[in-house]
């Protein structure tokens, strides 16, 4: 048994690459059924998302076969030659690709380290394979258990605790700051495209009220329409900025649109605690003075893009605790691989061991003298089965012990020769 | 010292420990272990208290060692009540060790076995315990405020820095520290009230006179106009965010300076 393994991801090959490998969602379950071919490749599964491409398969006699196998078909199913993308592949088997299919899983090798979305992808995956009929015994075992080497890596590690995008690091300012964000206010003033991913994300994640501004009020009117907002003139912002928790500012302006004036007033009118205020402009759209003002707390487009920076770097520190998980769980998995190895045989075993019984009860079922339908079928329903499990049992506990310790093959041959199933 | 004191002093000393090493590191470590320690010391400390209650025939609040091992089991009920209400796992470290010193004082301190004057109607018996044991644990909740405004004025800092570290993460949110020291704040004042009103009927009872001119009452009525300053500026929203949690620590510390000056002065109180 191997499992075997092709793919390409934003480590390897160009966008222009993976998007013409990809596979779509409405091509996979056919494309699946294509890659099973009964000889090299019994079982199949096919990761795709925009940063890569996985095509992972159980082949059960040469792994080598199963990988030229899982490239022809995917220069066939996309119709390009083999030198076109030979280069921009990655081919793994057994021990590597386990390994590597756990790292994807647990977001090791993803562009953005510790994401959460790929878990979900690989899932997605796993469900339309099983929906296609394309996966057995071992992929089932290697996915579930990828999927739990996920789940370990994130509780045990910090891989994916702080936040690495600037509209999350300003959701979780915000969330130091008020704790819940439901029944505070984002105030964006200026209505640029960062400043309306943050407002989104802010959104999103539960805050209560959006009030827009806007040097061209048509495009206010829109962001606030998609949040069910409101919009304020860009000349009267300063009469709504007391109401304001959070402060989204991105404008085009070259020079302050927040000054520590009219700011101090608006807090003291506001009679309750701080205000988080976020500048993406560039330049600064926000006196920097304004952070010297009491419960107030500024941060520039510089001070979150080194809060991003700390906490990439932590959870590059973080990686290395996940590794280590890796490592152990790949090699537990192994075990479990050649423990299925062994299925089959225990199988041929029982079923030849079950079969002479049988032909023994038929060839003296004179000797037995009269039995009644009863009886008979309780010789053989229960009595013949009973003894074969009661025979084989020594046996497959033996081999279970010698698959664990990594020899089956050794006893497997020995224990054909002595029953003769070769 | 009592075995009971070993087994609680062991007890809260685990748990000071993991709060201050989980408040450093990115994932809380031994949890489980330092909660079940907390629930074996919890239970021995209200077991003492109870034993001690039986033993002497009163409730135990006379002298250093029942008061300060009141005091300590009031803060851990008080954070046990707090805890029940925020995610604040952070306040413990600042619980915790106050609780173990506290408690060690107690383990050591040599045991009162006498009765104090003044308890000799029924009515008395009860006055006493509610003179003395609100105003112990008026004096755990203004801790918890205490801890809270402390926490807010670290987390304040830092995000005024723009130091995001380990410490920025553990600790809650600037508005949980803010209500959690406002409510605590609160509801030591109002227990502190009631106490003072006990206290005065007790000793109205006892030998005819609301006061005595002793320190202690002095400075209890010092303290309840301070929280009463505190609470009041609250209101009128003169004071939020910073200034409200740097008043609720700054006062602690006035009260327990005034608490350890006081001792030394020699009163009817005991302490």
């Amino acid at each position: 048994m191997n499992i075997v393994l092709i793919g390409l991801s934003h480590r390897t090959s160009p966008i222009e690459m993976r998007e013409r490998l990809a596979f779509s969602d409405a091509h996979i379950s056919s494309a699946l059924s294509g890659l099973i071919d009964q000889n090299v490749l019994d079982e199949g599964l096919i990761v795709s998302t925009c940063n890569r491409v996985e095509l992972v398969a159980s082949a059960p006699t040469d792994p080598q076969k199963g990988l030229d196998r899982l490239t022809s078909f995917l220069c066939d199913f996309h119709k390009l030659d083999l030198h076109t993308i030979n280069g921009h592949l990655y081919r793994h088997a057994n021990t590597e690709a386990i390994k590597h299919i756990f790292r994807v899983a647990s977001s090791l090798d993803s562009m953005v380290l510790g994401e959460s979305q790929i878990l979900g992808q690989v899932k997605e995956a796993y469900q339309s394979a099983i929906n296609a009929g394309t996966v057995g015994r071992v992929l089932s075992q290697l996915m579930n258990r990828a999927i739990s080497v996920a789940k370990r890596v994130r509780t045990e590690t910090g891989i994916s605790q702080n936040p690495v995008s600037i509209s999350s690091v300003a959701v979780e300012l915000g969330r130091k700051i008020f704790g819940e964000l439901s029944g505070h206010t984002v105030l964006l003033v200026g209505a640029g495209e960062m400043a309306e991913l943050a407002a989104r994300k802010l959104m999103e994640d539960g805050t209560g009220k959006l009030i827009v501004t806007n040097r061209s009020p048509e495009r206010a009117e829109q962001i606030a329409r998609e949040f069910a907002g409101s919009t304020v003139k860009f000349e009267a912002f300063y009469d709504v900025l007391p109401s304001a928790d959070i402060v989204i500012c991105s404008t085009g302006a070259p020079d302050y649109v927040i000054r520590p004036a009219e700011t101090k007033q608006a807090l003291r009118s506001r009679r309750k605690g701080p205000v988080l205020f976020i500048d993406i402009s560039v330049p600064r759209n926000i006196d920097p003075a304004v952070a010297q003002l009491e419960n107030s707390f500024l941060f520039d487009i510089d001070d979150l893009e080194s809060v991003v920076g700390a906490n990439l770097r932590e959870r590059q520190h973080e990686a290395h605790a996940a590794e280590a998980i890796i490592e152990s769980e790949v090699e537990q998995f192994l075990n479990t691989l050649r423990s299925l190895d062994i299925g089959p045989s225990i199988l041929e075993v029982k079923e030849l061991i079950a079969q002479l019984a049988l032909g023994e009860f038929k060839r003296n079922r004179k000797r037995l003298g009269n039995l009644n339908a009863e009886q008979e079928a309780a010789i053989q329903e229960i009595l013949i089965p009973a003894l074969v499990n009661k025979l084989c049992h020594p046996v497959i506990v033996h081999l279970r012990h010698a698959a664990q310790s990594g020899e089956p093959a050794e006893v497997l041959d020995e224990l054909r020769k002595m029953i003769r199933l070769d | 010292m009592e075995i009971m004191w070993i087994v609680i002093l062991i007890g809260y000393a685990i748990c000071a420990g993991q709060s201050i090493l989980s408040l450093t590191t990115k994932r809380p470590v031994m949890s489980r272990f330092a909660l079940a320690s907390l629930a074996v010391a919890f239970g021995a400390h209200t077991a003492w208290l109870v034993v001690q209650g039986i033993r002497t025939g009163r409730c135990p609040l006379v002298g250093t060692q029942e008061m300060c091992a009141f005091l300590s089991w009031g803060l851990v009920l008080s954070y046990l009540i707090a805890s029940r209400w925020y995610r604040a796992n952070a306040l413990k470290a600042f619980i915790f060790p106050i609780v173990f010193v506290l408690a060690a004082i107690a383990a050591i301190a040599p045991a009162t076995p006498g009765r104090p004057d003044g308890l000799n109607s029924p009515l008395q018996g009860v006055l006493f315990p509610v003179h003395a044991g609100l105003i112990l644990l008026a004096y755990s909740s203004f801790f918890i405020a205490f801890g809270a405004g402390l926490m807010y004025i670290i987390q304040e800092r830092e995000l005024k820095h723009k130091r995001l570290g380990t410490i920025f993460y553990r600790l809650p949110s600037l508005e949980t520290c803010d209500d959690i020291s406002f409510k605590a704040m609160a509801i030591g004042f109002l227990m502190l009230t009631l106490g003072i009103a006990a206290g005065l009927m007790w000793s109205r009872t006892r030998d005819g006179q609301y006061y005595h001119g002793d320190p202690v009452e002095i400075f209890t009525v010092f303290t309840w106009l301070i929280y009463l300053l505190l609470i009041q500026s609250r209101f009128s929203a003169r004071w939020g965010g910073r200034a409200a949690a740097l008043g609720s620590v700054v006062s602690f510390i006035i009260v327990v300076f005034s608490l350890v000056g006081v001792r030394y002065l020699g009163t009817l109180h005991g302490l």
